[in-house]
C-alpha cells in the first residue's frame, strides 16, 4: 500500500514537472466547421487545409502542443467551446463584443477590411499617399454597395460625397460593375477575389483602392477564440501569431489562396 | 392584453421613418405619372392596331398582350434590367442611356406592362359602345373615322373608367418593385430602414398607411371624373 503510494506520488511529480517540458503531452483541441473554404475545408485527399488550419498549425508548433481537429456545425461552436468539447475556435470567427460576453480570443489573424473595385487602368485617384480618401474626387462617382452593411456605413458616414447605390445581393452588386451602371463597388476583398476578380467576369476589373480598415466601422478582425480564464494560453496563442506575423508566415498561408495578405 | 401590442411597437421609429420615407414618393409618383401616361399612349396605339381589322396588325398585338399580362411585372423588370445588358448589341445600342439607368428600365417595364392591360380594358369599352349608335351615326353620314372619335370613343372612355382606375392604382402598387432594381423610392427607403433597424413592422405598416392615402386620393380623384362623366344619365333620372 505505502509503495503503491509512494509511486503513485511520484508519478504525480513526475507529471507535474515534466509535462510543460515535453512538448508532445499537451494537446489541444480545435474547432472549426472544416467546410468554410478556403479557410478550413477538407482538401481532395480529405485532409484538413486552409488559412485557418495553417494558422492554428503554425500556432501549435511554436507553442509545443499538439492539435486534434474537431469539425463543429457554425451554430454550435461556442456552445461547443464553452462545453469543452475543444480548446480553441479557430474558425474564422469575428471578434464581436457580444462573443467577448461568452469567450475570450486572440489577437487578430485575419482583419475586417472593406476595398473598392474598379474597371483597370480608370485611372480613379481617390487615395492619398498614406491611404486616406480624397472626399472630392469621389464626387459623382456611382459606387455599388450592399445594403445596409458596414461599407454602407462607411461611405454615408466618411464619403457622402459618393453616389451609391444599394444592392441586395453581393452578385447583383458585380453584374451590374461589369454592365457599367456603377462606376466601382466597395465589398470584403476575399469575396471580390473569389466570387468576382479571380474570374472570368471579373478580368477587366481589380482592386483601385488600399485595404480599408476602419475598426470603428469594419469591426476588430478574426482571432482564435477560447474560453474564458485562461490567460496563459492567450499569452501563448498571442505570442505565437506575432511571431508568425513577424516572419511572415500569416502572409505566406493567405498567399496559397489570395493575391494578398489578409492579416 | 392591447398593451402588448402597444409595448410591441416601437412609436418613436414609427414617427421617424414616415419623413424618410416621403422622400421617395416624388419618385413614386414620377414613375407612376410617366409610365401611366406614356402606358395609356401605348394603350392607345395597341387598340386601334387590335380594331383594325387587319390580322398583321392585330395578331402581333395578341402576342404582345398575351406575353406582358400574363408573366409577373417582376420578371419584367428583372429581364429588362438584368437580362438586356448582357447583350452586347443592347449596350452598343442608342438606347443604352436608358437602360443603363435603373430608372429608365423602371419606366419601360411598368410604361409595357401598363401599357397591355390598359389596351384590353379600353377594348372591352370599345366593344360595350352599342351597335346602334354607331349604326345611327352611319345613316348620318359620318364616315368611320368620325364614328369612332364622335360617338364611339366618349362612350367607351365613359364604360372603361372605373377599370381604368382599378388599372392605375395597381400600377401605383407596382411602382413598389423597382425598389428591387435599386431605386430608392418609398419602398426602397422602407427596406434599407429595415434593414439597418430590424424592425420590419413598424416601418412596413408605416409604408402602408401612406400607400393606402394615395390610394384613397385616387379614388376620389377618379370617383369625381366617374360622376362627372356620367352626370347626363343623373338629370335624365
Amino acid at each position: 500500500m505505502k509503495k503503491t503510494f509512494t509511486l503513485l506520488a511520484a508519478a504525480v511529480v513526475v507529471l507535474a514537472l515534466g509535462a510543460p517540458q515535453t512538448a508532445s503531452a499537451e494537446t489541444l483541441r480545435v474547432g472549426m466547421e472544416c467546410t468554410y473554404a478556403p479557410f478550413n475545408f477538407k482538401n481532395a485527399d480529405g485532409e484538413l487545409d486552409g488559412y485557418d488550419v495553417d494558422v492554428a498549425k503554425g500556432v501549435a508548433g511554436l507553442i509545443g502542443a499538439d492539435l486534434e481537429f474537431v469539425c463543429q456545425k457554425w451554430d454550435g461552436m461556442i456552445p461547443a467551446l464553452l462545453a469543452n468539447k475543444f480548446d480553441l475556435v479557430v474558425a474564422s470567427m469575428s471578434i464581436t463584443d457580444k462573443r467577448l460576453k461568452k469567450m475570450d480570443f486572440s489577437d487578430t489573424y485575419r482583419i475586417s477590411v472593406g476595398r473598392l473595385v474598379g474597371r483597370k487602368n480608370a485611372g480613379f485617384n481617390l487615395f492619398d499617399d498614406a491611404g486616406k480618401p480624397i472626399p472630392s474626387n469621389f464626387a459623382g462617382l456611382k459606387v455599388g454597395l450592399e445594403r445596409a452593411t458596414t461599407y454602407s456605413d462607411w461611405f454615408e458616414n466618411e464619403l457622402p460625397e459618393a453616389n451609391v447605390v444599394l444592392y441586395d445581393s453581393n452578385e447583383a452588386l458585380y453584374l451590374d460593375l461589369v454592365n457599367g451602371r456603377t462606376d466601382m463597388i466597395m465589398t470584403n476583398p476575399m469575396k471580390a477575389h473569389l466570387r468576382f476578380l479571380g474570374k472570368e467576369d471579373g478580368a477587366g476589373f481589380e482592386f483601385v483602392s488600399p485595404q480599408i480598415d476602419e475598426k470603428k466601422y469594419f469591426g476588430i478582425g478574426v482571432g482564435i477564440g477560447l474560453r474564458k480564464g485562461n490567460d496563459a494560453l492567450k499569452a501563448r496563442l498571442n505570442g505565437a501569431l506575432k511571431t508568425l506575423t513577424d516572419d511572415g508566415s500569416l502572409e505566406r498561408y493567405a498567399l496559397k489562396y489570395f493575391p494578398f495578405a489578409i492579416h | 392584453m392591447s398593451s402588448n401590442f402597444f409595448d410591441f411597437i416601437d412609436f418613436q421609429l414609427i414617427l421617424e421613418s414616415i419623413p424618410d420615407m416621403l422622400k421617395g414618393i416624388g419618385l413614386t409618383l414620377e414613375l407612376l405619372f410617366l409610365s401611366g401616361i406614356l402606358g395609356l399612349a401605348l394603350a392607345i396605339v395597341l387598340l386601334l392596331m387590335r380594331i383594325s381589322g387587319r390580322w398583321y396588325l392585330a395578331a402581333p398585338t395578341m402576342v404582345y398582350i398575351y406575353i406582358f399580362r400574363g408573366t409577373p411585372i417582376l420578371v419584367q423588370i428583372f429581364i429588362i434590367y438584368h437580362g438586356l445588358p448582357q447583350l452586347d448589341f443592347v449596350r452598343e445600342s442608342i438606347f443604352w442611356p436608358i437602360f443603363k439607368e435603373p430608372y429608365g428600365c423602371a419606366i419601360v417595364a411598368l410604361t409595357l406592362n401598363t401599357g397591355a392591360y390598359v389596351s384590353e380594358i379600353l377594348r372591352g369599352g370599345v366593344l360595350g359602345v352599342s351597335r346602334g349608335l354607331k349604326e345611327a351615326g352611319a345613316a348620318l353620314g359620318l364616315s368611320i373615322r368620325h364614328r369612332f372619335i364622335y360617338i364611339t370613343a366618349p362612350i367607351a372612355i365613359r364604360l372603361c373608367l372605373p377599370a381604368y382606375s382599378n388599372d392605375v392604382i395597381s400600377l401605383m402598387k407596382s411602382t413598389a418593385l423597382v425598389s428591387t432594381i435599386t431605386l430608392l423610392d418609398m419602398m426602397g427607403i422602407a427596406r434599407t430602414i429595415v434593414a439597418e433597424t430590424y424592425a420590419p413592422y413598424e416601418v412596413f405598416i408605416s409604408l402602408m398607411v401612406i400607400y393606402l392615402i394615395l390610394t384613397w386620393m385616387m379614388q376620389r380623384t377618379f370617383g369625381w371624373a366617374e360622376k362627372r362623366m356620367s352626370r347626363h344619365v343623373r338629370s335624365e333620372a
